[in-house]
């Protein structure tokens, strides 16, 4: 295989997990059940953070926004796309389907990012407890009353750059 | 490898022959950033036929393309089941903008698929390139100063001073920064987050009554939970608190308002000692769920963002007259005692204050206007012309409505569109403060002209220099100056000084003119046409006559102003 002439980097998911915060506060009272997971995830490959807000996909080093380090690190495994290979996709990404106007919390938010990024890079995608979060609050009362307005949130954690079109 | 030889133009003619050699079709999506394509090509193709027809798929050069698999980037000598790529799965596509950032991935390419004399002619053609450049192994070490120099900035990290760890952490110190920064909490009330849920009133009103403290509050007092369910008024609460402005002005209004309606015999002390019992529970319940971090510590500023309701942070509110007096009354929270025992002596003060009116004000309720929390209302009025409707739509001034409508002719002055516009306008009403200031001069040094402020001869004091009665001009020149320089403006701040005075005397005098001004302005016109230059005459004339032009003619050529 073409393997050893190939670099192999590796791919991680950094899970920061929100409910810390207000999520295991509030949410009891606003669903009526415990979401106790919320989280915002982001990509850490060559050496780089990378994650999607409401600003469009920024980039920063590795627990470098102001959330701090994750509280959880999964390894999504290896690939082989190289950096600069990576940084076209995200421009093209950053100017469609994630630019910052596209963020939606709950449809199309940073973990829809990392999930689409996970697949590219590595085939493999994120833990689906993360990917189903937002099917959860929406099917309470509450989180459907809460719908448009945090349709509206763009959360975007300060301490990264924007990346928007071309690198360089 | 036979098929990754046929990557000429005879691909198609290697395709047909591998169909007819019963290979299968499989149908790969391709994705792209922007969007994704079915491409249907032999199982057993080889990447680079693959990456033929999405060159011509995509409209992109063979060297452009990228593919990507399962994390793999898929080479043109490989095949696509060598990947595994089946019938029915992704393949990432990326096209990239410079021939030349090829050199990473595709001088491995060339390496491995040297052999093969393909019309990859890119990957010999680039071949050169990778040498030239920076060698794949250390590509990424080299290139971030090219790609990264832009990101990655750590500086930001201690910037905000939340480099903590732990969330838990962090939402400490954002309270703490909260506390000795209250614009930020006006910025979090600007988040749209926090404005979009302040504008649902039944989110709000969850929110609040599922707080545990709240629930206790809720029982001990019943009035909270009428209160909570009035959606009137929690939309009012909640525009309040999204407008942190406004809710400090409004805050400050319901204080000084709620003081002055003290005065009115009996009601408001009830609703005031109801508001006592509810605000201060609910201060402490609203701080508890802040983890005991008071408010008070926010300097004054601001009050919670997420408990809209009831909460005030208090600090005594200025009040100019420093009323004799004072009656010691209830305070209604911290910092407002002051407001409210200055004003509580508004009932014994009203008789003792110079009545700066002249007109004896009939009744407390009507006195209202001329206690020293309504003047300071209206002085903070005619700094914020925004205060004024801010005012007049919240919950409290209703009641205070109320009590307005006793007062039929109160009310519609207070109602009277130009009354408002008066009160709107910041100049306007600083000219009447004044006015008021140098009325109420006027009283203590000249008694003897208390009198003769009858109701006509109000409108006559601010337009000065008409000399009617023109004491020692009371009011600094600002609208009775210049009279005759500008005659429409004047005119429109006499009329307005008048319903504004009207106002002040509690509506005793009459009804002479709920907008006189305004009425008479045809009638003023006519009498400037036929040469009654005086304006400020021609309108007491008017005014005394109740319109009557020909009244007013009489008047006026009667007493002969100068």
């Amino acid at each position: 295989m073409e393997k050893n002439e190939t670099t192999i980097y590796s791919v991680q998911l950094y899970i920061y997990d929100l409910s810390r915060g207000m999520a295991r506060n509030l949410s009891p009272i606003m669903l009526g059940k415990s979401v106790s997971k919320a989280v915002h995830t982001a990509i850490v490959v060559y050496g780089d953070e990378f994650f999607f807000g409401g600003v469009g996909i920024s980039s920063c080093s590795p627990g470098g926004t102001m959330l701090g380090s994750p509280d959880t690190v999964v390894e999504l495994g290896n690939t082989e796309v190289t950096e600069e290979i990576f940084m076209d996709y995200l421009s093209s990404l950053g100017e469609s389907t994630y630019r910052g106007d596209k963020y939606r919390l709950f449809e199309h938010n940073c973990n829809t990012f990392t999930n689409e990024v996970a697949q590219f890079l590595t085939g493999r995608k994120i833990p689906s407890y993360i990917t189903d979060l937002p099917s959860e609050v929406l099917s309470t009362p509450f989180g459907q009353i809460l719908r448009p307005i945090l349709d509206s949130i763009h959360i975007a954690p300060p301490g990264g750059n924007v990346i928007n079109g071309r690198p360089s | 490898m036979a098929e990754s030889s046929g990557t000429d133009p005879t691909v198609d003619s290697n395709v047909v022959e591998n169909a007819a050699k019963d290979r299968t079709m499989i149908v790969v999506t391709v994705k792209t950033p922007k969007d994704k394509e079915e491409i249907a090509i032999l199982e057993d193709s080889s990447v680079a036929q693959f990456k033929e027809e999405i060159s011509k798929r995509f409209n992109a050069k063979l060297d452009q393309l990228v593919l990507i698999f399962a994390g793999k980037i898929l080479k043109d000598g490989d095949t696509l089941n060598q990947h595994g790529i089946k019938d029915g799965l992704t393949v990432h596509l990326v096209i990239k903008t410079a021939p030349k950032a090829t050199s990473g991935s595709t001088s491995q390419n060339s390496a491995s698929s040297s052999g093969t004399p393909q019309a990859n002619s890119s990957s010999s053609a680039s071949s050169p390139v990778p040498n030239a450049s920076t060698p794949p192994g250390t590509g990424p070490a080299i290139q971030p100063p090219n790609l990264l120099s832009g990101f990655g900035d750590l500086s930001s990290l201690s910037g905000m001073g939340m480099g903590s760890a732990n969330f838990m952490e962090l939402q400490q110190q954002m309270q703490r920064q909260l506390m000795s920064n209250p614009e930020m909490l006006s910025q979090i009330m600007d988040n749209p987050l926090v404005q979009n849920m302040m504008s649902n009133p039944d989110l709000m009103r969850q929110m609040i009554v599922t707080n545990p403290q709240m629930q206790q509050l809720m029982e001990r007092n019943p009035e909270i939970s009428h209160m909570l369910n009035n959606p009137e008024l929690m939309r009012q609460t909640m525009e309040l608190a999204r407008n942190p402005a406004m809710m400090q002005e409004m805050m400050r209004n319901q204080d000084r308002a709620l003081s002055n309606l003290e005065s009115i015999p009996g009601g408001y002390n009830a609703l005031r000692r109801m508001y006592t019992d509810i605000q201060e529970p609910m201060f402490s319940a609203a701080r508890e769920q802040f983890g005991n971090n008071p408010f008070s510590a926010l300097g004054g500023n601001l009050d919670s963002g997420v408990q809209p309701s009831r909460t005030e942070n208090r600090e005594p509110l200025p009040n100019p007259w420093g009323p004799p007096g004072t009656a010691p009354s209830e305070s209604r929270g911290t910092g407002s005692s002051t407001t409210t025992s200055s004003n509580g002596g508004t009932a014994p003060s009203v008789s003792s204050l110079p009545n700066p009116l002249g007109i004896n004000a009939s009744g407390l309720g009507n006195g209202v206007f001329s206690s020293p929390g309504m003047q300071s209302l209206m002085q903070q009025i005619s700094e914020n012309p925004q205060l004024m409707q801010n005012m007049l739509s919240a919950p409290y001034m209703r009641s205070m409505m109320q009590s307005l409508a006793q007062n039929p002719d109160l009310a519609s002055q207070m109602q009277n569109p130009e009354a408002l516009s008066v009160m709107t306008n910041p100049r306007a009403m600083q000219a009447l403060m004044q006015i008021q200031q140098g009325l109420q001069t006027l009283q203590t040094e000249a008694p003897g002209l208390m009198p003769s402020l009858a109701p006509g001869g109000i409108p006559g004091i601010p337009s000065t220099t008409g000399g009617s009665v023109a004491p020692e001009g009371p009011p600094p020149p600002t609208q009775g100056s210049n009279p005759s320089a500008d005659v429409s403006p004047s005119q429109q701040q006499q009329q307005l000084m008048q319903q504004m005075l009207q106002m002040f005397a509690g509506g005793v005098t009459t009804t002479q003119a709920v907008t006189p001004e305004v009425r008479f302005q045809q009638q003023l016109d006519q009498l400037s046409a036929m040469g009654f230059l005086n304006r400020e005459a021609n309108l007491q004339a008017l005014i005394a006559t109740g319109g009557d032009i020909n009244a007013a003619i009489e008047r006026l050529l009667g007493s002969q102003p100068s």
